[in-house]
């Protein structure tokens, strides 16, 4: 098994665990319990703009890009 | 309503009808969304970028939205040609058109002078338990043009505490630089072709979920394969003599980076044509008693031998006194490096079949320290940003290099950056 | 951050500022009432207010059984003819059929002729069982005709919109204050049954106490902080009892039986969507007694018993 395989699955096995182990036998978090997730500035990603601008900052001064969207290529800064 | 009961379920549709009965409601089916930003980048002695974006998004009242986005990017400045730091002053003639002569023991660099255009465009509709999302990119330099599209589409477990995500993209680019596509690995550049095409194909799985009231966890994986012309090609390496003394001399090639050192002779870049990229992103949100953490891991691993592990923190503090909040951000980059990789090559040796010394693919860790601060101006509707960051970027060079170490000079000398980032966002 | 208090009864007070909002209290329906409206600009809260204010009065005129000039003395005064009723009657008194109806009888707007034997005041006075019995035969919704926008109520029974009426006032107030979404947020509030009729700006929360029964006017028992629309409603035997035989009677009265409830909460207080469905939850809760935590657990909805 050559390293990066070995990593990719220690990788989904601990993302596994952590999204569909967690939680498990624990109360799920009930409609009125919405309160704080309500907020906009509860999610991922509550500054689109700014990581757009991040990522392309990021892209040209770096060898790595992407994780996060389905979206490749754009720039000639890298 | 998740858990009610039938009896529940028939008072509250009772109770709702009469409350709302005769009450002619003109419903909010549709509001729109203006977000505009400023970016200004300079890095120390080199590029400076200024990025004004502006895009409107229609709100529609079952939750879907459509979006259009332009910006554009004015670059100006010198960047690392991939030459190797010297003893003695070197003057470079870059495929720009340009001369440049840069002082002993700097990263020579050559000016740039590049705009940018893009035009994005999106849109989401939830259906439900469903919500597809599809986006068009279009950009447009002097010697770059991209065209993308990209879709995913979200799955909400019922209850929508769970969503598995799946998307794809793809990009087609067209690399055309000035003075032509270079041959890699030799001084010359005449393969006759004026630009060749660079195909990006994503594919990404993900999944989120809401845990407890206060956290929010999600986790994605993404791989990405590129093919075509995956060279910079206004990018060289150095190959060096060690032994023979820098005197002036030039090799007369026209269009040729050229080198006025006789103890050096440059070469274009030349990288593989095809690059299969791999990440795993996790990110969780976490609500505090008033304050919120916004936390994210990426690491990343490609066919190149890059592998890099990404750590950013963010905390949010709202002051509900200003009308404003504080967001301090880190993050933490550190990258290794490519396999075909080099700071220079030594003559006599063979010319491998692929070389770049693009500090970008060299191994390198970035530092950012940062801080946003978002407020709502009394008088004027909508809300301000204003980011300002310190990125700094260093490289490890390895202990034993195989170029000649000027002494005391650091190969892959540290790179200062500043941004500062206004933004402004209205809703009506 | 301070709690949210019904003021006491002060009828169309000064606008008072309070955690980044305007409120303006008045007494409508015999109890204090309050908006607080999510605004920088006071004038605007008065505007929004008085749009409740008219609102309650409007409803309290219609509905009271004290007054000599409306549907409900018309139909007190038919001595058992039938009586045409308009529209918003109408629906209201299909709610309370729809209500009785999923109760099993338990909950039921004619329970009037039993308030002449039980009066909560606090006193050694429990009636006897054939006071008891006679009142009874004046009560019941299955003795009620009720078809085609027509009531027939028999002589002797009363009808009484108490039950949903002021649930009902706030909903119909907060309706009209949300209007189509364009102006500020509300909180309407007639004597602690009330609706916040969306979220406030910059993500702030309405912060509402409730009350404990055993420490009236002193800190809240609980605090809930709502960070959208909602509505509350509360309803208990804290305030009115008597006593019978050195037990404590809550003034709950089943229809049924003709006595209170046993074992009713102090206090019951539900989250719901309309203040009518939260009220109507509260008063089902209390009229199950010594299981109406296990009623409310059934329901699947946010509630809070003291």
């Amino acid at each position: 098994m050559t390293h990066s395989t070995r990593l990719l699955l220690h990788a989904a096995a601990l993302t596994a665990a952590l999204l569909l182990g967690a939680g498990c036998g624990a109360t799920a978090v009930k409609p009125w319990d919405h309160d704080l997730l309500a907020q906009k500035k509860m999610s991922f990603n509550p500054t689109p703009h700014e990581a757009a601008t991040d990522d392309h900052i990021y892209f040209s001064k770096e060898g790595s890009t992407g994780g996060q969207t389905p979206d490749g290529g754009g720039c000639g800064c890298n | 309503m998740v858990g009610a009961s039938p009896l529940r379920r028939r008072l509250s549709a009772a109770a709702c009808m009469l409350a709302t009965a005769g009450i002619a409601r003109t419903a909010r089916a549709q509001s729109w969304q203006l977000d505009g930003s400023a970016l200004v980048y300079g890095e120390k002695a080199r590029t400076n970028v200024v990025e004004p974006v502006a895009r409107i998004t229609r709100l529609f009242g079952n939750g879907a939205n459509l979006y259009s986005q332009l910006t554009f990017d004015s670059m100006t400045g010198a960047t690392p040609t991939g030459a190797v730091v010297t003893r003695t002053t070197q003057t470079t003639t870059s495929a720009s058109g340009t001369t440049h002569t840069n002082t002993v023991g700097t990263l020579p660099t050559s000016p740039f002078s590049d705009n940018r255009f893009a035009l994005d465009l999106g849109g989401a509709m939830p259906l439900g338990l469903v919500t597809p999302q599809t986006a068009i990119h279009l950009s447009h330099e002097k010697d770059y043009q991209s065209a993308g599209i990209s879709g995913s589409l979200g799955i909400d477990a019922p209850g929508h505490l769970t969503t598995l995500t799946v998307g794809g993209g793809y990009n087609r680019d067209e690399v055309n630089p000035i003075g032509g596509i270079p041959v890699g690995l030799t001084s010359s550049d005449v393969t006759g072709e004026s630009s060749r095409p660079k195909d990006v194909t994503t594919a990404i799985a993900g999944l989120s979920r809401v845990l407890s009231r206060r956290l929010l966890v999600g986790a994605n994986f993404s791989v990405m394969h590129e093919t075509g012309y995956l060279t910079e090609p206004y990018k060289v390496v150095s190959i060096v003599d060690p032994n023979a003394t820098p005197s002036l001399g030039d090799d007369g090639l026209a269009n040729a980076p050229t080198s006025t050192l006789a103890s050096e002779t440059l070469i274009h870049e030349n990288r593989p044509s095809e690059r299969w990229r791999r990440n795993v992103y996790t990110t969780g949100v976490y609500h505090l008693t008033a304050d919120i953490v916004y936390l994210s891991y990426r690491y990343y691993w490609d066919d190149w031998n890059i592998q890099s592990h990404t750590m950013d923190v963010k905390v949010r503090h709202d002051l509900p006194e200003q009308h404003a909040w504080i967001q301090p951000h880190i993050r933490f980059y550190t990258q290794t490096q490519a396999r075909f990789f080099t700071f220079g090559l030594l003559t006599g040796e063979p010319i491998p079949e692929f070389a770049s010394s693009d500090q970008r693919l060299g191994p390198l860790r970035t530092a950012t320290l940062g801080a946003t601060y978002g407020f709502r101006p009394s008088d004027v509707p909508g809300e301000l940003t204003i980011r300002a960051e310190y990125l700094h970027q260093w490289g490890k060079t390895p202990s034993s290099s195989d170029v000649a170490q000027p002494d005391g000079v650091d190969l892959f000398p540290p790179l200062d950056i500043g941004t500062l980032l206004v933004g402004y966002s209205l809703q009506f | 951050m301070s709690q949210h208090r019904a003021l006491p009864a002060a009828p169309p007070s000064a606008p008072e500022h309070r955690e980044g909002a305007w409120a303006i209290g008045f007494t409508a329906m015999g109890c204090p009432c309050e908006v607080l409206v999510d605004t920088d600009d006071p004038e605007r809260a008065e505007v929004v207010a008085s749009v409740a204010r008219n609102e309650a009065l409007r409803i309290e005129r219609k509905f009271s059984r004290y007054r000599g000039d409306n549907i409900v003395h018309r139909i007190h005064s038919a001595g058992g003819a039938p009586v045409a009723v308009d529209d918003e009657t109408a629906a209201l008194i299909d709610y309370a059929a729809t209500c009785h109806d999923m109760s099993s009888g338990a909950f039921d707007i004619t329970t009037g002729a039993l308030r002449r034997v039980w009066t909560f005041d606090g006193r050694e006075a429990a009636p006897t069982d054939a006071a008891i019995a006679a009142a009874l035969a004046h009560v019941g919704w299955q003795r009620v005709t009720w078809r085609d926008h027509v009531l027939t109520l028999p002589h002797g029974m009363e009808i009484d919109f108490g039950g949903i009426g002021k649930e009902y006032a706030v909903d119909r107030a907060a309706a009209l204050v949300a209007d189509d979404g364009s102006g500020p947020a509300a909180l309407v509030n007639f004597g602690g049954d009330l609706v916040a009729t969306r979220e406030r700006r910059e993500g702030r929360p309405w912060t509402i106490g409730i009350e404990d029964p055993a420490r009236p006017g002193e800190a809240a028992a609980y605090k809930v902080e709502l960070l959208s629309g909602g509505a509350l409603a509360t309803s208990g035997d804290a305030r009115r009892f008597v006593t019978s035989g050195g037990k404590r009677l809550g003034h709950i009265l089943d229809p049924r039986t003709g006595w209170p409830v046993m074992g009713a909460p102090r206090s019951v207080t539900v989250l719901a969507s309309t203040c009518l469905e939260a009220g109507t939850l509260t008063t089902l809760a209390c009229l199950a007694g010594e299981r109406a935590r296990e009623f409310l657990e059934a329901q699947g909805v946010r509630h809070w018993i003291l």
